[in-house]
């Protein structure tokens, strides 16, 4: 193995950057920690939504990282709300720039908290208003910024630290909620999940929302290292395994209907996606029933979002859990 | 409105805080040699021209192909193809045709009409002496020539090719040695035909005449055969019967034969025989090749050409030796075979055991020795000392010999390939123009090939491998070539499915999936084989690029 390193000098690097064949509306320089699936996902959403957007965005960690004052990893522009008002804030942007004629895209940015918790009520007032608003939420399962508080979308039996397993519970008691039901009962015209680990199919998806007049809702799910005890560089892989075991069912909404699902070729059993995590490690004590019967019951959760939302693949398909993220030489996959 | 400075900030000026100060290790494009490259006895990165012709330009692979190899037409049908036994995507679903590829490259050059692009040495450049226009001399003399030496091959034969022409037309055909050696002479290679050393020429004159010698003779000579000091009086050795079928299409008339042998002239000449009618058998002391257990007792030829000569109805008694020949006169009726196996010992070496009460009796009237071949020493008597191979050192040279090197199936401990033989012709003239030019020595990567565990399979589709089409056995008749070669079409398909290992694809993974857009993109300063350039400055040192490399080619170090 040999290795060839040369000096790229700065010059050239400043010149790269100012020419990359793709937009990014966050720039680097942003403190998110080391494999931040969110940082990720944000930027694929700016990335695919591209310069003509505003966006209001949620207290979070997507808001801190990003904004360090006195300096901004935004090249867009960018409200900070508050952690329960993100809907409303969006929906007033959106209402000004209909006044005044502009056709500028407003994007909502929260997190599982800004949206599955605090700011829901305000969520559901925009979508019910029918603003012309892209609902984006980084569904990183718990409140990371604060600490690693479990919110209403931490997955059942998962640790944070305030579910932390012990003699009389093994982890989190309840259910993830199922969120994405929830808006789409509001019959808004588009409603979808993805994951930072199919990057064409996070992108395909923001575009589909940019095109649609009326409020639509994207929820993306992003790992988060730190909160989940994964290893930085596995990101991309504990959320792969997330999707291809049936844990987080990739699917589309429109009118609150199923139109669409990525099937999972070869489900993988829970086990590859939770031993990954330090938030699931009480899961993999052998000697305690609990912990065997925990295992069983989230097995059971993700055979039941493939049987419910027909997650069963059938063959090989180019857009399955396997084929979405197939490489090809010259990068053509990611168009 | 007037914003306090508290209220807002300006666009991307967190560029102003380099998070590349957090890292404890940081990401490197780092080639390392695909496993196809490490097999090749010729020296090939089958990876790099795979990856030409994915990209749509043919021209471009063949080009980079012969930077090693000279002959791919040829070597693409004969040779036993180690490259695609160490296949990485073996391990997934089926390794590449990567031989199927180099000869449709080669078959391409050959339609074409590409030349090489070699510039015609100047007449003030050192001169060179080949002896034997076989793979390994015309090998030799083509790397000279690209390095800009003067070269004259000597060969005994009246057309260039050696040991080429003892393959059949049904594996190889004839046009197409012709036409590739054809073309390679032309950038500026002088032939000298019809002069045999020891007889037209001698060492000496060589000596004198040129600044350095590369002997390529083969080994033409069949090794000395008989059964206990007797042998049948119209006994037809292998590689006579090959030459003859070479030379003028006809085999001796016999109704059937026993080959002893398990090398490729055995089963070459078996399948002529069984091509002009003869109930052909081969005895062989070594056992069938299984694909999925190969062994050290396997017979040596291809697996493939076993195969087919079993598929065309050439019966094969493996682990079988032969005992007695069976004479009426001098006049063979038959051969007595018993079973043998290698074993060990009681001092552990291997040595073979022919089991007592399994003699059976094979009736046949011909016994056709193909048990290998040796050097025919006339003129370089003096070179080998008695000894029936070349010692060379990893260079080719002849030990005690500044100026004489050797390659080819001559030399002690060649594998007998053609490909092998180019190898050595090209290492060889490495070091003879390093020599000549006073440079370094050539070095050799010994490095280990990258593995299949250091790539990520989650980025590869499973794909068949294209397959070229088999003439029916029926089919099989005089000397139709029996494997078709690909179209373009299928070519391309095929190297579509190279996983690229240990090289940058350009599939983007690492540029799309930074979460701190340290991964650039650029056609300009990229360097290494790469697309990408890391911005350490921001690079926080993750390992999602690592990770995520489908390839294998980015690596984490320690600050």
């Amino acid at each position: 193995m040999k290795t060839n390193k040369r000096a790229v000098t700065a010059d050239m690097l400043v010149h790269l950057r100012k020419n990359q064949p793709r937009f990014e509306g966050i720039e680097s320089g942003h403190r998110a920690c080391l494999g931040c699936g969110e940082a990720l996902a944000a930027r694929l959403v700016t990335e695919a939504a591209g310069p003509e957007v505003m966006i209001a965005n949620a207290t979070g960690c997507l808001e801190i990282f990003t904004t360090p004052w006195p300096e901004s990893a935004w090249r867009l522009p960018w409200m900070h709300s508050l952690f329960e008002n993100t809907g409303a804030i969006a929906a007033g942007m959106e209402a000004a720039l209909k006044a005044q004629g502009k056709p500028t895209k407003v994007l909502a940015f929260g997190g599982d908290g800004a949206t599955f918790d605090i700011g829901f009520q305000a969520l559901s007032g925009m979508l019910e208003r029918g603003h012309n608003v892209l609902y984006v939420c980084f569904d990183n399962e718990a409140y990371m910024n604060t600490g690693i508080q479990r919110s209403s979308s931490t997955p059942h039996a998962a640790m944070t630290t305030t579910s932390p397993p012990g003699s009389e519970r093994m982890g989190k008691r309840h259910l993830k909620k199922n969120i994405l039901t929830i808006v789409a009962a509001h019959q808004i015209p588009y409603a979808a999940t993805t994951s930072v680990a199919y990057a064409s199919d996070l992108r395909k998806k923001v575009r589909r929302a940019m095109e649609i007049e009326g409020p639509t809702f994207l929820q993306i799910h992003s790992p988060c290292p730190l909160g989940w005890g994964h290893d930085s560089a596995h990101s991309i892989k504990v959320a792969r395994l997330a999707v291809q075991t049936g844990l987080f069912p990739v699917i589309e909404l429109e009118r609150s209907e199923l139109i669409g699902s990525m099937p999972i070729r070869h489900p993988r059993p829970v086990t590859d996606y939770l031993k990954l995590q330090q938030r699931f490690r009480h899961l993999f004590n052998k000697d305690d029933a609990r912990a065997v019967e925990e295992l069983a019951h989230i097995q059971a959760l993700a055979d039941h979002n493939i049987k419910h939302y027909c997650l069963d693949g059938e063959g090989m398909d180019a857009l399955d859990s396997d084929g979405a993220d197939t490489v090809r030489r010259g990068g053509m996959r990611w168009a | 409105m007037k914003l306090t400075r508290g209220g807002f900030a300006y666009p991307g000026t967190t560029l102003g805080y380099k998070t590349g100060t957090w890292r404890i290790q940081h990401p490197e494009h780092a080639h390392w040699r695909a496993p196809c490259h490490a097999a090749c006895p010729a020296g090939e990165d089958p990876q790099a021209y795979l990856a030409a012709l994915d990209e749509g330009n043919p021209r471009d692979a063949w080009e980079i192909l012969i930077k090693v190899n000279p002959l791919p037409a040829i070597t693409g049908r004969v040779c036993p193809h180690p490259c695609e036994a160490g296949c990485n995507r073996g391990q997934y679903d089926e390794p590449l045709a990567i031989h199927s590829i180099e000869r449709h490259l080669g078959d391409e050059a050959i339609a074409h009409q590409w030349l090489y692009p070699v510039n015609k040495p100047s007449e003030k450049a050192p001169h060179v002496a080949v002896v034997g226009a076989g793979p390994a001399g015309l090998s030799a003399a083509y790397h000279l020539v690209r390095q800009g030496i003067q070269v004259t091959i000597f060969d005994e034969m009246s057309e260039p090719g050696g040991t080429l022409f003892t393959i059949p037309d049904y594996r190889l055909p004839r046009q197409v040695v012709r036409s590739e050696i054809e073309r390679l002479l032309d950038t500026g290679i002088t032939l000298q035909s019809n002069h045999k050393l020891g007889r037209n020429i001698h060492l000496q004159e060589l000596q004198q005449d040129y600044a350095a010698i590369f002997l390529g003779p083969g080994v033409m000579k069949s090794r000395e055969w008989s059964v206990d000091g007797v042998t049948p009086n119209d006994l037809h050795e292998g590689l006579h019967l090959l030459k003859r079928w070479s030379d003028v299409s006809s085999v001796p008339d016999m109704k059937s034969a026993a080959v002893i042998g398990g090398g490729n002239t055995a089963i070459d000449i078996a399948r002529i025989l069984k091509r002009n009618g003869v109930d052909t058998h081969i005895v062989i002391h070594s056992s069938l090749p299984d694909p999925k257990n190969p062994s050290e007792d396997d017979m040596r030829a291809i697996p493939r050409e076993i195969e087919q000569a079993l598929e065309e109805g050439v019966q094969i008694h493996d682990h079988h030796g032969i005992k007695r020949l069976i004479l009426r006169g001098e006049k063979l009726t038959g051969i007595e075979i018993v079973r043998m196996r290698k074993l060990r010992n009681a001092a552990g070496r291997l040595h073979r055991v022919a089991f007592e009460g399994t003699e059976s009796i094979l009736h046949v009237d011909q016994v056709i020795p193909a048990i290998g071949q040796v050097i025919e020493a006339t003129g370089m008597e003096n070179l080998l000392n008695g000894s029936s191979w070349f010692k060379v050192n990893e260079w080719g040279q002849i030990a005690g010999k500044d100026n004489i090197y050797a390659g080819g199936d001559a030399i002690e401990g060649n594998g007998g390939t053609v490909t092998e033989a180019i190898g050595n012709g090209r290492i060889a003239a490495e070091a003879i123009a390093a020599n000549l030019n006073k440079n370094e020595l050539p070095t050799f990567n010994k490095a280990e090939p990258i593995s299949f565990t250091s790539l990520n399979m989650e980025y590869f589709e499973p794909a068949p491998r294209v397959e070229e089409a088999i003439l029916p056995v029926e089919e099989r008749v005089g000397e139709a070539e029996i494997e078709s070669g690909l179209t373009g079409r299928e070519a391309a398909r095929e190297a579509n499915r190279c996983f690229a290992c240990g090289n940058c694809l350009r599939c983007d993974n690492c540029w799309t999936l930074c979460p701190d857009s340290a991964v650039l993109k650029t056609d300009e300063v990229a360097f290494d084989g790469s697309y990408y350039v890391f911005d350490y400055d921001y690079c926080k040192g993750c390992g999602l690029c690592a990770s995520e490399c489908p390839t294998g080619y980015i690596r984490m170090l320690d600050e």
